[in-house]
């Protein structure tokens, strides 16, 4: 430490210093405190839906199908190509539950008239994008869909396909 | 302040803090017959004007409720979406106004808006003149009223209207979804709001009457929304009449 | 009367209550500076400040109603469970089986009604009143603050009951809130507890609506009505005043 009194550099005063210290201090204890209950109330995932569904065999699944899995909220859709792909039925406009329309070959959602194609691309109405998806995995032919993981996509790409 | 009067002195008028309990001396009040001489003592009338208050709308909530019964319908169910799915009616004009554009312009960003316009109200308009008089002036009053009777009329037209040709679908694939969704609505938005300003404004208005024709665009805005929401939308979010409604939906059970 | 007196004269009895019966200016005073209730009041109001055709009686009848809420909703959290399995079936047996439950559940749900309705139309008041200039412009803050809180504890309540009404009103309020673009799907997140309304919604919903939002509510209103009081009662007191000497327009 210095002995001269007079340095020119030195502007802040001890007591400042302490006092500012003591600030920071008291911020950073109001910002851990924020960080600790930011993580609290975050969700956390036990099971069933929000969590990894078995959907069944690959074989049980037809080539062009749509099939409703209620407990996992999700239509599992096997298309042409063979690959699959989970389409969260939540409407993206408010988030209704969207039937599947055999006799329309389209989801109708019935709370504002959202249409949506096979692969969940709008057709119709007020929904701003299509279907959500949850990412599929296949092991031992088994499909797993993991429903605690709903993505947001623009359009509809092959890339958001699992192939069996 | 100018000097004016020794009572002037003794008690400034305004509303900072008329009167003060310094001490307390034998004798007739100092006050008779000058300085504020409008006041009355809180206690009692204020607490039986308050208490008068509670008690007429415990009375009104009681019979209401022995008239009409709280609306229970069937266990949730995640599966099974109710048709007409509505919000609590104090939120039906956003609700509303989603069937109108985007909903990141409908449900964030103008609801955004007008909370922070009216935050901003004291702050735009830091004129202390008329407050605490209805409307503040007989202009002040008549701008209020032909503003109201404008949104009146608009709003519900436009609600009508954007039903009957909605852009969303009219240029689906025409034009990007951008504009149809949400610039064309907020274009038309923002001129049925501001057209009034614009008839104001050429007779030099003060702030108070520019915060007038605001507020009372939006107000008259934010109930007509809310009632059609409410009132006037039914199975799969359409228009009807409230006492028209198909499958026996009475739009007043959700309360 | 010596009893009573004795009474009122006892060092218990004046150890409560540091003022004598209020018939007197003194008295008046002292019951305003010295009771923690009534001292949100000034000790003298304007008369004209009280005029019904003033201030409507809303900004009271908004306090009546979060009063009569916080009684009702007690009596409702007596005989309610807030989960999945029991939620529906206790509001069916309130209404069925407790004796004057329905009459509890409706005033509780036509009270938060009413309550929204009279906070709005306070609002309005105070706007076309011009009450919201200086210095009481933060007061009107305070107050919008207060109006997006009753809708909350409001919004929050409805789930409750859990049932189709209120199962579809929160999946829709929520996917609103979905739509911020930069918080949106995270504040939906954390307010459901997961991806859709399930269990950890309902608790999270009731934690907020018994006892956050209240709690926060019962501080502003507090705050609020005593700001009232320290910007010199309400407007109407402003026209007796003498001119500005700030020459504002
Ligand atoms: C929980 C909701 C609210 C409660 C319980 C409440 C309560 C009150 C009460 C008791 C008064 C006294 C005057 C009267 O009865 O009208 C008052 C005045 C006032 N309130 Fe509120 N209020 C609420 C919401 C609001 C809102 C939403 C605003 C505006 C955005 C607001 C702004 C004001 C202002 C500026 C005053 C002073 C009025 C004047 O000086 O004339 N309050 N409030
Ligand atoms: S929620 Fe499906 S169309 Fe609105």
């Amino acid at each position: 430490m210095s002995t001269e009194n007079t340095t020119p550099t030195k502007k802040i005063s001890r007591r400042d210093f302490l006092g500012i210290s003591w600030a920071a201090l008291v911020g950073l204890l109001g910002a851990e405190t924020a960080g600790v209950l930011f993580r609290y109330i975050q969700p956390i995932n036990t099971g069933g839906f929000g969590g990894i569904v078995n959907a069944g065999k690959v074989d049980d699944f037809k080539r062009g199908s749509i099939t409703q899995n209620q407990a996992g909220r999700f239509y599992l859709v096997r298309l042409e190509d063979g690959s699959f792909l989970a389409l969260w039925q939540k409407c993206t406009h408010l988030g209704c539950s969207v039937p599947w329309v055999d006799a329309e070959n389209q989801f109708h959602c019935p709370c504002h008239g959202s249409l949506y194609n096979q692969m969940g691309e709008v057709q119709g109405g007020p929904a701003p994008r299509p279907l959500d998806f949850f990412p599929v995995t296949i092991k031992d032919g088994e499909v797993f869909v993991d429903t605690g993981n709903p993505t947001q996509r623009s359009k509809f790409e092959p890339g958001q396909t699992t192939k069996a | 302040m100018a000097e004016q009067s020794p009572q002037q002195e003794a008690f400034p008028k305004g509303s900072v803090k008329t009167y003060n309990l310094v001490e307390v001396v034998r004798g007739r009040t100092n006050m008779i017959e000058k300085g504020p001489d409008n006041t009355i003592f809180s206690f009692p009338v204020v607490a039986i004007l308050e208490l008068l208050i509670t008690l007429g709308m415990s009375a009104v909530l009681v019979l209401f409720s022995l008239v009409k019964n709280a609306p229970l319908e069937d266990l949730a169910n995640p599966l099974v979406t109710t048709d007409p799915a509505k919000a609590p009616w104090y939120f039906m004009g956003l609700q509303e106004m989603l069937e109108h554009a985007h909903p990141l312009v409908s449900g964030i960003i103008l609801p955004g808006v007008m909370v922070l316009f009216v935050m901003a109200i004291p702050y735009l308009d830091n004129s202390r003149i008329g407050s605490g008089q209805w409307f503040t002036s007989p202009r002040g009053k008549k701008i209020t009223l032909w503003t109201a009777i404008y949104t009146l009329i608009i709003m519900p037209a436009y609600i009508v209207l954007d039903n009957l040709f909605p852009p969303r679908e009219l240029l689906r694939g025409i034009v990007p979804d951008f504009v149809a969704q949400s610039l064309i609505p907020v274009v038309i938005l923002g001129i049925i709001v501001l057209l009034p300003l614009v008839l104001l404004m050429r007779s030099k208005p003060n702030a108070r009457e520019v915060m007038l024709v605001l507020f009372t665009v939006l107000f008259v805005s934010a109930v007509v929304f809310t009632l059609s929401g409410f009132l006037f939308r039914g199975p799969g979010f359409k228009l009807y009449w409230p006492w028209d409604m198909p499958n026996g939906y009475n739009p007043l059970n959700n309360l | 009367m010596s009893i009573l007196n004795s009474i009122t004269n006892s060092r218990i009895w004046r150890s409560f209550f540091r003022h004598g019966w209020p018939d007197n200016p003194l008295d008046r005073s002292l019951i305003m500076t010295t009771n923690v209730f009534f001292h949100l009041h000034p000790v003298k109001v304007n008369l004209k400040s009280i005029r019904a055709a003033y201030s409507l009686g809303l900004g009271i009848l908004t306090v009546a109603a979060f009063i009569s809420l916080a009684l009702t909703g007690t009596m409702l959290m007596f005989n309610y469970v807030p989960s999945v399995e029991r939620a529906f079936p206790d509001i069916v047996a309130l209404q069925n089986s407790v004796p004057f439950g329905q009459l509890f559940r409706n005033l509780h749900r036509w009270g938060a009604h009413l309550m929204v309705l009279t906070c709005v139309l306070h609002m309005a008041r105070v706007f076309y009143t011009g009450a919201y200039k200086p210095p009481r412009e933060f007061n009107w803050v305070v107050g919008v603050v207060l109006l997006i809180l009753t809708l909350g504890a409001s919004f929050t309540g409805y789930l409750l009951p859990w049932d189709q009404l209120a199962y579809w009103a929160i999946t829709v309020g929520t996917s609103i809130a979905s739509y911020e673009p930069m918080m949106g799907a995270l504040i939906k997140k954390i307010l459901l507890g997961g991806p859709e309304v399930g269990q950890a919604s309902l608790t999270r919903f009731y934690g907020l609506h018994i006892m956050v939002i209240p709690a926060i509510l019962l501080l502003l209103i507090s705050l609020h009505m005593w700001r009232v009081r320290k910007d010199g009662g309400l407007a109407a007191n402003d026209l007796d005043a003498a001119p500005l000497e700030d020459g504002q327009k």
